[in-house]
């Protein structure tokens, strides 16, 4: 039967691979392989405006008072105050949410973060507390120039460059739902990371679908987006 | 529509926030007469003047207090609860009651 | 209505245009064929439909809405309602603003027979029996009488006719972000916006019109036009060219609400603008005069006239009559003659122009001149009812006129009487209207922070004043967003007299119109101050005055003026009515088009989908109600009843992953439950559930869900799928104040859960589940485990829910879809069963479950519902607690109770009365057939003595008819819950 080809992990919007796809596992998770042909064309669609669904990337979330020190003491790079991201030498992003919570994302690539080997390398000690991002949230990624003025269909906050600068995270409600933005741009591409609630993850996916269609955007496989960002 | 400014988020629509009541100090319910009870669940003072009321912003589950002028709706201030509630607070047991 | 198939040969219309520079908005390389009322036209890209039909030399384009008189365009702009037609697709479509395209098939409106032949004209001739404010004084005597006039006036009023097959089309929404909005691209928007663009704001710039300009593209400003002329091309040039000024061009902007925040409609789009300042140089609407006739097709506002001519190059007419009250109206003259319209007479109410040089320019045209004079009447031609000439008075007084008549043929009239400042938004935004009677204007004072006026609707006219106005009011908000500049004075100089005090005349016979599009007089609006109706406010209501599709633009000016002298006040203490959004009518497909409607899956979302599952919301979540029958159909009592039975008998599996789940860790995790809950968690055993019940301050029970202990300082308690999110704001409200060492996480979606219960579940769940003991020995009721479902890390919890035995089973949501999967497979031969929200209803009320919210009110405390043995009365504190105590002091007003019913007896709906006598005295609030009992089930409130089994309460059910049923002790099934402990 078709269920056979999944392994037990699955993300929200896993169920749109048919049968006879192509698969390969990250993280567990079972996802659409790669297509290495028309690589360019990709490329260029990532920098005009596409929508993937990275959930099979690790994150976690850590809250507490003892949150920052225990993240210090394991050598990362926090960012400066609530509200603002940092990236890690090794790609993986630290978000800060409020003064005592911080979530992080795994680096675009196919090797995991130091931090997502298991879910237990951070010990988290007194004062200090794992959440379950990985199930908590699903995590969507959109790319190009366009992506300003896609949220900007969806969002009442300003996500401009001179408002939203990298780095930039933005608590709020996208499409009248509970969504975290984090401008995870880099030099040479424009990218938000959108956070939600899982089960609400295939209604932002429709929504996403509908908003980048003004700007010839479309979806992209995750797979496909590591083997040119990773 | 109006902006709130969240202590946490900074400015934004007053539709990402919820309303949690005005801020009032809860009489000791092991002392306080039914009457003072009922009083602190059921009346407010109705203030034409500057409130303090607790408001959460929803998608950071970020609980706030402000200043609020009820005749202008203007909002003076918003500040983080910690202002106010410096410490733990403890509920003494006494008697068990019949 | 069908489409417009052009004939072969076409009239054409090139050579009756103006020529150049007339015409800025007509391409007369693209010629547009239409037809209106089924007669062919042809007309250019750029025109509108009623530019297009003018220059056919057609002005009849409607009938108004009471009398039904004949009207042409007043505005050419978009802000009268004489233009209104019926496009196929869409009724009510202004033809002064609706773009020409090839082949459009339109019609008029209310009319019956022809627009120009509307037998429904001699309704004028009843207009003595229908005085201002008549509907409110018949057609409701003798009682009953309005059933038989409604039809026909239904019949009678309204305008267009809709297409309910018509598809509105894709619309949507965005937000735009700005920190200066500048509302209006006249010369004071276009300045103010150049101003604040330079001194480093982001500007956005809207203007209702197709180009940018405003009045610097249509209208006439001295004698000389080259430098008016090259003002505009030089404004919008800069305004082009400039990085930090965008454009919305065709966009209205269509309110204003709290911290600048503006709804602007654009095409199919509604854009929300959020700015940080907001300038409104949204200008000044010209005022008609009030003499008898003024409303006849070719009597048009002066500027209507000029658009005329500068827009789209069209001729207004052979033969005009200006009448103005102010220097506009001889500027419009020179137009007028310029362009080869012969000016019969200039018409000024007044005794000399301000600017004298201007009635020189004007007699060297050989226009006559008529000195504090008024058109008094105007007469028309039989066909169409065009204007064909007007009978001129002295003026003898305010209001008045002398006998001395003139007599001068004309097929068009221009007036210019006077400004009334767009006012709307600034008024919306809480600015108030002052009236000076020196200047006969309306000024606005008051505007809330960062909300400035400026140009013509500030009471600027002349254009060197107009200009540097915007600059000004464009200082001020560069400085009041913290930039450094200086910020200008206001513009100086005497008050500038555009308004003429009174352009109003009554004539015996009536027929001066005030409102346009209400038809009224200006005896309607005095008669409504004898009627005793003083209030502004209450003329309006009474009346009607103002509130046609116009909207007051021109009515709002004379009814003050009419009002203030029939009541003996000043025009700044009579004002005009509240001015609310929206400004211009907005579509419905504007407001609802690509509305969002959030909604949850779970993880097993799909399966349910394949499984033919039929779905019910369930707050924002969707969930399988029930799924098909053994027989294949979606019917929901028997698929109901028939997986109830099947749990009963052999086991069923529900996806219950929407239960809402909090995570509570920390030292004072266990005094922090104990604070929220009734119950006694602080020596709750680790690896034991226990029910956790809700009570707001007011002792009423508003949650209740199970905690579970997976450690000393690790509670995981679930709460209802509804309830939840309330529950996990209200957990942080309350730690926000007590400050406890504790981490609290709603962790609702980190869950996938199923319950699989059911005489079966143990031996399925032996089947695929490592690392429990799942003997009824090593694990009993109640108890919690972790273990394995394949490589699904789960807790286990066993709790009573549907009175069988049954196993909760909880995984990271990641594993949901395998969980279901691994279950169904290894349930195959036990006959495994998926059961819905329906059959967990049936099955939970027939062990006598209370469910929050359902069989719980706003007043319901725990006593009532008997959950008494869920409340601790000797832990400190609980939220809710002291409310708790007095209630239960008090004698119990109702009782929550189970009751029975012979299954052939009417069954009882949720909210059906219970009664005592006559007295209500509560309600039903569950009620289901039971198979497995085969009798009618429920629970109800009824009077506290009738709580005993053995009672018997009366419950009214449909159409009045009462049933009595049994009071029976719960639960109704295994009343000594042995099949759920096994």
């Amino acid at each position: 039967m078709p269920h056979a080809i999944f392994t037990a992990k699955r993300t929200p919007l896993t169920p749109t691979l048919k049968a006879d796809d192509d698969v390969v596992h990250l993280n567990g998770y079972t996802l659409a392989a790669a297509t290495p042909d028309a690589a360019n064309a990709r490329r260029g669609q990532l920098d005009r405006c596409a929508l993937l669904d990275a959930s099979a990337l690790p994150r976690l979330g850590l809250r507490g008072p003892n949150a920052a020190q225990a993240l210090i003491q394991q050598g990362y790079c926090l960012p400066e105050r609530p509200n603002t991201a940092s990236f890690q030498p090794e790609g993986s992003l630290i978000a800060q949410l409020s003064a005592s919570e911080f979530l992080l994302l795994g680096a675009p690539s196919l090797t995991p973060s130091p931090w997502a080997d298991s879910e237990q390398p951070l010990r988290p000690g007194p004062g200090c507390y794992l959440l379950p991002r990985q199930d908590t949230h699903g995590w969507l990624a959109l790319t190009g120039h366009c992506v300003a003025e896609v949220m900007a269909k969806l969002c009442g906050v300003d996500l401009s460059p001179a408002a939203f600068p990298v780095g930039g995270v933005a608590q709020t409600s996208v499409a009248r739902i509970n969504a975290i933005v984090i401008n995870a741009s880099t030099a040479s591409r424009p990218c938000f990371y959108l956070l939600m609630d899982s089960a609400s993850a295939t209604y932002l996916w429709s929504v996403l679908e509908d908003a980048i269609d003004e700007f010839d955007g479309a979806r992209l496989g995750l797979m496909d987006y590591l083997a040119i960002a990773g | 529509m109006k902006l709130m400014h969240c202590p946490l988020n900074g400015p934004r629509n007053i539709s990402e926030f919820i309303y949690g009541g005005e801020l009032k100090e809860m009489p000791s319910p092991e002392s306080c007469s039914d009457r003072e009870w009922a009083d602190y669940v059921f009346y407010s003072d109705n203030t034409a003047g500057v409130v303090t009321e607790w408001w959460m912003h929803v998608a950071s589950s970020y609980w706030f207090l402000a200043e609020r002028h009820t005749v202008t709706d203007e909002v003076l201030r918003t500040f983080d609860p910690k202002e106010i509630f410096t410490h733990r607070v403890t509920f003494t047991a006494t008697e068990a009651r019949p | 209505m069908n489409r417009y198939e052009p004939p072969a040969a076409l009239h054409d219309t090139a050579t009756d245009r103006l020529a150049a520079p007339m015409g800025r908005r007509i391409d007369r390389q693209a010629p547009r064929r239409f037809q209106f009322e089924g007669t062919p036209y042809a007309g250019y890209a750029g025109d509108t439909l009623a530019s297009a039909l003018i220059a056919n030399g057609r002005y009849l384009l409607s009938r108004s809405f009471k009398y039904h008189r004949p009207r042409g365009p007043l505005t050419l702009a978009g802000q009268d309602a004489n233009t209104l037609v019926q496009l196929p697709d869409e009724p009510n479509v202004l033809a002064d603003t609706q773009p020409l395209t090839e082949g459009l098939s339109v019609y008029g409106q209310n009319y019956a027979g022809s627009l120009d032949a509307d037998r429904d004209m001699k309704l004028g001739a009843l207009a003595k029996f229908m005085p201002v404010g008549f509907y409110y004084r018949a057609f409701y005597k003798p009682k009953g009488v309005w059933k038989y006039w409604e039809p026909l006036i239904r019949k009678k009023a309204g305008l267009g006719v809709f297409d309910l097959d018509a598809d509105a089309g894709y619309h949507d929404k965005a937000y735009l972000f700005a920190d200066v909005a500048v509302v209006g691209s006249g010369p004071a928007g276009l300045k103010a916006a150049l101003t604040a663009a330079d001194g480093g704001a982001r500007v956005l710039l809207i203007e209702q019109e197709p180009e940018l300009g405003g009045a610097l593209t249509y209208a006439r400003f001295a004698t000389d036009t080259a430098p008016s002329e090259r003002l505009l091309d030089d404004l919008v040039a800069e305004v082009e060219a400039h990085d930090n000024i965008r454009l919305l061009c065709n966009a209205t902007c269509n309110g204003w609400f709290k911290d600048h925040y503006l709804p602007v409609i654009q095409g199919r789009r509604l854009y929300k603008v959020r700015a940080k300042a907001c300038i409104v140089a949204s200008g000044a609407f010209d005022q008609p005069a009030i003499f008898r006739n003024n409303d006849l097709p070719g009597i048009m506002l002066a500027s209507a006239a000029q658009r005329l001519m500068r827009h789209y190059a069209i001729k207004p007419g052979q033969r005009a009559v200006v009448l103005t009250g102010n220097d506009d109206g001889y500027l419009a003259a020179l137009d007028l003659v310029e362009q080869g319209v012969e000016v019969a007479a200039l018409v000024d109410m007044r005794a000399a122009p301000n600017e004298t040089k201007l009635g020189d320019a004007v007699e060297a045209q050989g226009i006559a001149r008529y000195r504090e004079h008024t058109i008094f009447e105007a007469h028309h031609a039989k066909a169409h009812h065009r204007v064909t000439g007007v009978e001129l008075r002295p003026i003898a007084g305010r209001g008045e006129v002398g006998e001395a008549r003139t007599d001068i043929a004309c097929d068009v009239v221009c007036m210019s009487a006077g400004y009334m400042p767009a006012y709307q938004l600034l008024c919306q935004a809480g600015g108030k209207l002052s009236y000076c009677d020196e200047t006969a204007q309306f000024a606005i004072s008051g505007l809330p922070k960062r909300l400035y006026v400026a140009g013509s609707a500030n009471g600027f006219h002349a254009l060197d004043r107009v200009v540097h106005d915007g600059a000004r009011a464009a200082t001020q908000a560069l400085r009041d967003l913290g930039h450094q500049v200086d910020v200008l004075d206001a513009p100086k100089g005497a008050l500038e007299q555009v308004n003429y005090p009174w352009p109003m005349f009554a004539h015996p016979k009536g027929k001066e119109f005030v409102d346009f599009d209400e038809d009224l007089q200006i005896a309607d609006i005095i008669n409504a101050t004898r009627h005793g109706y003083r209030d502004v406010q209450l003329v309006k209501r009474f009346s009607t005055v103002g509130m046609g599709p116009s909207q007051g633009r021109h009515s709002a000016l004379p009814t003050a003026r009419l009002v203030a002298a029939a009541t003996e006040r000043s025009v700044s203490d009579t004002g005009v009515t509240t001015a609310r959004p929206p400004f211009a009518a907005e579509t419905l497909a504007h407001l609802a088009g690509r509305h969002f409607d959030p909604f949850r899956q779970t993880p097993m979302h799909r399966r349910h989908v394949e499984l033919g599952a039929h779905m019910m919301p369930a707050g924002d979540w969707q969930r399988p109600a029930y799924y098909p029958s053994r027989a294949g159909t979606l019917e929901r009592l028997r698929c109901q009843q028939e997986e109830a039975r099947h749990v009963r008998e052999k086991v069923g599996i529900i996806d219950v992953s929407t239960l809402g789940g909090i995570e509570v860790r920390g030292p004072d995790a266990a005094e922090f439950i104990n604070r929220i809950y009734t119950f006694g968690f602080l020596k709750q055993p680790i690896g034991r559930t226990r029910y956790a019940a809700m009570t707001n301050e007011q002792g009423v029970v508003i949650d209740d869900g199970v905690s579970c202990r997976l450690a000393e300082d690790h509670f995981y308690v679930t709460a209802t799928t509804s309830g939840v999110g309330r529950v996990y704001q209200s957990m942080l409200q309350w730690n926000a104040q007590w400050r406890l060492d504790v981490d609290i996480a709603n962790v609702t979606s980190a869950y996938a859960a199923v319950n699989v219960a059911g005489p079966l579940a143990r031996q399925l769940l032996e089947r695929v589940c490592t690392g429990v003991d799942l003997s009824a020995e090593a694990f009993p009721y109640l108890g919690l485990r972790e273990g394995f479902i394949g490589e699904a890390p789960a807790y286990l919890l066993r709790v009573g829910f549907v009175g069988e035995l049954g196993f909760e089973l909880h995984v990271p949501s990641r594993y949901g879809e395998y969980l279901w999967d691994t279950l169904m497979e290894a349930g195959k031969d036990l006959e495994l069963r998926p059961f819905g929200v329906e059959a967990q209803r049936l099955l939970r009320l027939e062990k006598g479950h209370v469910i929050i919210g359902q069989d719980t009110d706003g007043m319901s405390h725990p006593f009532e519902i008997n959950m008494g043995w869920a409340v601790n009365r000797t832990k400190p504190f609980f939220v809710g607690r002291r409310a708790v105590d007095i209630l239960h002091s008090h004698p119990p007003l109702r009782r929550l109770v189970g009751f029975r019913l012979p299954s052939t007896s009417a069954k009882p709906l949720e909210g059906h009365l219970v009664l005592e006598g006559e007295r209500i005295s509560g309600n039903v609030t569950s009620c289901e057939y039971s198979p497995t009992l085969d009798a009618i089930i429920g629970l109800a409130y009824a009077a506290p003595e009738r709580g005993e089994p053995g009672q018997r309460i009366t419950i009214r059910t449909e159409g009045g008819e009462t049933v009595t049923a049994d009071v029976v002790a719960l639960p109704f099934f295994d009343p000594d819950n042995q099949r759920q402990e096994l």
